[in-house]
């Protein structure tokens, strides 16, 4: 053990990877940031050619409906990793989401107090989240993966080992059911639930003091400390925003399902992280958008539907979601390494020695 | 960020802890000892030879692929969001299992079985090791090959048990050496390898400190990539061996196995910190990890307590590391 000891000796790490940092290139346009909107465009042409039913309104607006909630997770979780952190208990808000409110239409409450009971459950998901990490220092992946191990408990001594909630459809109040199941000028409420929610969260991030506060929170925590933003509101801000976020996907899915079915949420994480990060490289800096987090949502969407509709079963479905991921991500850092050397934008999110030596400098300044 | 700014990885000062452990150090080992003490008084079965025999059973699995996380997050750093951290690693041991039932039905001699199993299971790990190289997050790079690994799983076994029969996988579950289970020995044997590499040769020195400080690793002349390549391979193989030993203890290649058992090799690598003095992510912690998570589900199934609690066990549990961890590093500074 000695050895070990000696090399975590105090070693300063070279300036070289911050210097570079601040070297940003503006202009011309990295072939890397059109990987993902180029993957869409490929993945539609592929299955038009193969199956000529994906074109139909119909079903275009069908993929829209079916990825509604993904769409609504990977938003929360957008704001969350905007705000430099991760997290992996969405499905524990989304499904608490859907169980309370759930339960409340079952006992025959009224549409306005099972949505603010569902909000307020999965509220408090955010809340245990944000004291791990804000309060307790807890890293952020390890905290939401010890949520989520809880809140699968947590849901399976609510409903008595797992038992489902089913709602008899004429007992739900019209209130409740138009949230999931409802038409809005003949477009499905899901998406356009869905879309709202993008909205607000995308002029929140896009045009608000809060939106460059929570970047800058995310991006050099420490020089945003020093310059005085409260970031440790920030970043508590961002992962309760989140999980309200998830939670209102779960009401929809109560709403849209008309009942609760546990862990159905956590179905959610996988592709709401891959999608988000898709969305990281369209952007010149390596963010991650409620634009791009969508592009990759879609992309999820349409592979989904594509390989149903040429009847591929659906155990090849993880598989090509696996792939397209893997060769979106790997394009980009490729691609972005062949442009520009100083490592900006995603290569600065994706490339791990640089950022790691960024955020070490970033982890050391806090006190 | 002037250089004087710029301070250490987080080191706590290495003659401090060198010299006299603080009571911090030993609060891990106090908690232990207070459950599974709970545990033997609370059920008079939890000590019989038998019980005992079953736990290290139950651990040999998490404790073999745990290791090789923990090899990942050595050569990696324990940084989740951009260090190493290999999610794939559940995926894999159960499509190596799958791999392996497969084989074995078809007819394919036990040992060869387990081979194809290990084989298939290393050229996932060869995936992500390059894609790491390359510059990909590990936390995304994973991620997409769990899917992938997932998937292949479904495909080969179309979602259906595959059950193994014949006497090398009757061996490999109930051999027992000098009153302990075989696979008991196979972990401690494994654990012992890679403690020597990554604790004692100049190979394991260096991947510690490619994953605490890659920039100063580079600037020594050190190649973090080939760490980190060897590092995800390593991690791969040893998964699917584990895969193969689950499927033997189980009698069967159980379609969707790998998911349920990701958290719990995380929770056995991340565990280890609590019985290294300087919060480190260690080998032999890993293994005792592994045995006293073993412990703790079948020492909560003999008290009785319903299996909802179990995972709300788990998650307290980690919680009481990371914190305890935390406030250590906390004090350190």
């Amino acid at each position: 053990m000695s050895t070990i000891e000696t090399l975590a000796a105090p070693v300063e790490p070279s300036p070289g990877p911050v210097a570079a940092y601040s070297g940003k290139k503006r202009g011309t346009l990295q072939a890397s940031r059109l990987v993902a909107p180029g993957t869409l465009a490929l993945i539609l042409i592929v299955f038009s050619v193969l199956s000529p039913v994906i074109f139909t309104v119909g079903n275009l607006f069908g993929i829209l409906g079916q990825v509604a909630l993904l769409a609504l997770a990977a938003i929360g979780l957008t704001l969350v990793v905007r705000a430099g952190g991760i997290d992996l208990s969405i499905g524990v808000a989304l499904d608490l989401g859907a169980l309370a409110s759930a339960w409340l239409i079952h006992d025959g409450y009224r549409a306005w107090v099972a949505v603010a009971g569902g909000l307020l459950c999965a509220l408090a998901v955010g809340a245990v989240n944000a004291l791990l990490i804000v309060i307790l220092r807890i890293p952020a992946f390890l905290a939401t993966l010890s949520v989520w191990f809880a809140g699968t408990s947590v849901q399976q001594l609510l409903t008595g080992g797992g038992a489902p909630i089913y709602l008899s459809a004429p007992l739900v109040p019209d209130g409740f059911a138009v949230i999931g199941r409802g038409y809005f000028l003949g477009i499905d409420a899901a998406i356009v639930n869905a879309v709202s929610i993008s909205l607000v969260v995308a002029l929140l991030l896009g045009i608000t003091r809060y939106g460059r506060k929570l970047t800058m929170a995310g991006e050099q925590p420490s020089a945003a400390r020093i310059s005085g933003l409260r970031t440790n509101a920030l970043i508590a801000s961002a992962y309760l925003l989140c999980a309200v976020i998830a939670g209102f996907a779960g009401v929809v899915l109560a709403a849209r399902s008309n009942g609760y079915v546990p862990g159905s949420g956590q179905a959610y994480l996988m592709d709401a992280i891959g999608a988000v990060f898709i969305g990281a490289t369209i952007s010149r800096y390596g963010r991650v958008s409620v634009g791009g987090t969508l592009i990759g949502v879609v992309i999820f969407g349409l592979l989904d539907n594509g390989l149903n509709l040429i009847g591929l079963s659906f155990f090849w479905q993880d598989l090509a979601r696996g792939l397209v991921l893997l060769s979106i991500l790997l394009a980009a850092v490729v691609l972005g390494r062949a442009k520009s050397r100083p490592a900006t934008g995603i290569f600065a999110l994706l490339r791990t020695t640089k950022h790691q030596a960024l955020t070490n400098t970033a982890k050391g300044n806090r006190k | 960020m002037s250089a004087t700014l710029v301070p250490v990885d987080e080191a706590p000062a290495p003659g401090a802890s060198r010299t006299k452990p603080r009571l911090a150090a030993w609060i891990g080992y106090a908690g232990i000892t207070a459950v599974l003490l709970l545990f033997a008084f609370g059920s008079p079965f939890f000590l019989t030879a038998s019980n005992i025999a079953t736990i290290l059973t139950q651990a040999s699995v998490f404790g073999i692929a745990g290791v090789g996380l923990a090899i990942v997050i050595i050569a990696g750093g324990d940084d989740v969001l951009n260090g190493g951290i290999d999610l794939s690693t559940g995926a894999v041991a159960g499509l190596a299992g799958t791999v392996t039932a497969l084989a074995a039905a078809a007819g394919t001699p036990g040992m060869v079985a387990v081979l194809y199993g290990v084989l298939v299971a290393t050229a996932i790990g060869v995936v992500n090791g390059l894609s790491v190289t390359l510059g990909l997050r590990p936390l995304l790079a994973t991620l997409a090959t769990m899917g992938v690994a997932a998937s292949l799983e479904l495909v080969f076994s179309q979602n259906l048990k595959i059950a193994v029969t014949g006497g090398f996988f009757e061996a490999a579950r109930g051999s027992v050496l000098f009153g302990i289970p075989l696979v008991a020995w196979l972990m401690a044997l494994i654990g012992a390898a890679v403690w020597w590499v990554y604790g004692k040769t100049s190979w394991g020195v260096n991947s510690y400190a490619v994953g605490q400080n890659p920039t100063a690793a580079q600037v020594a002349g050190l190649d973090p990539r080939r760490y980190r390549l060897a590092s995800y391979v390593l991690s791969s193989a040893l998964a699917g061996l584990a895969g193969t030993l689950l499927v033997a203890r189980l009698s069967a290649a159980v379609p969707g196995i790998g998911t349920q058992i990701l958290l719990d090799i995380i929770l056995v690598a991340y565990m280890s910190m609590i019985f290294s003095r300087r919060r480190l992510v260690s080998v032999v912690g890993t293994v005792l990890a592994a045995v006293f998570v073993a412990a703790l589900d079948n020492g909560l199934t003999l008290l009785g307590v319903a299996s909802q609690w179990v995972g709300a066990a788990k998650g307290l549990l980690i919680l009481l590391v990371l914190a305890s961890v935390t406030l250590r590093g906390r004090k350190n500074r």
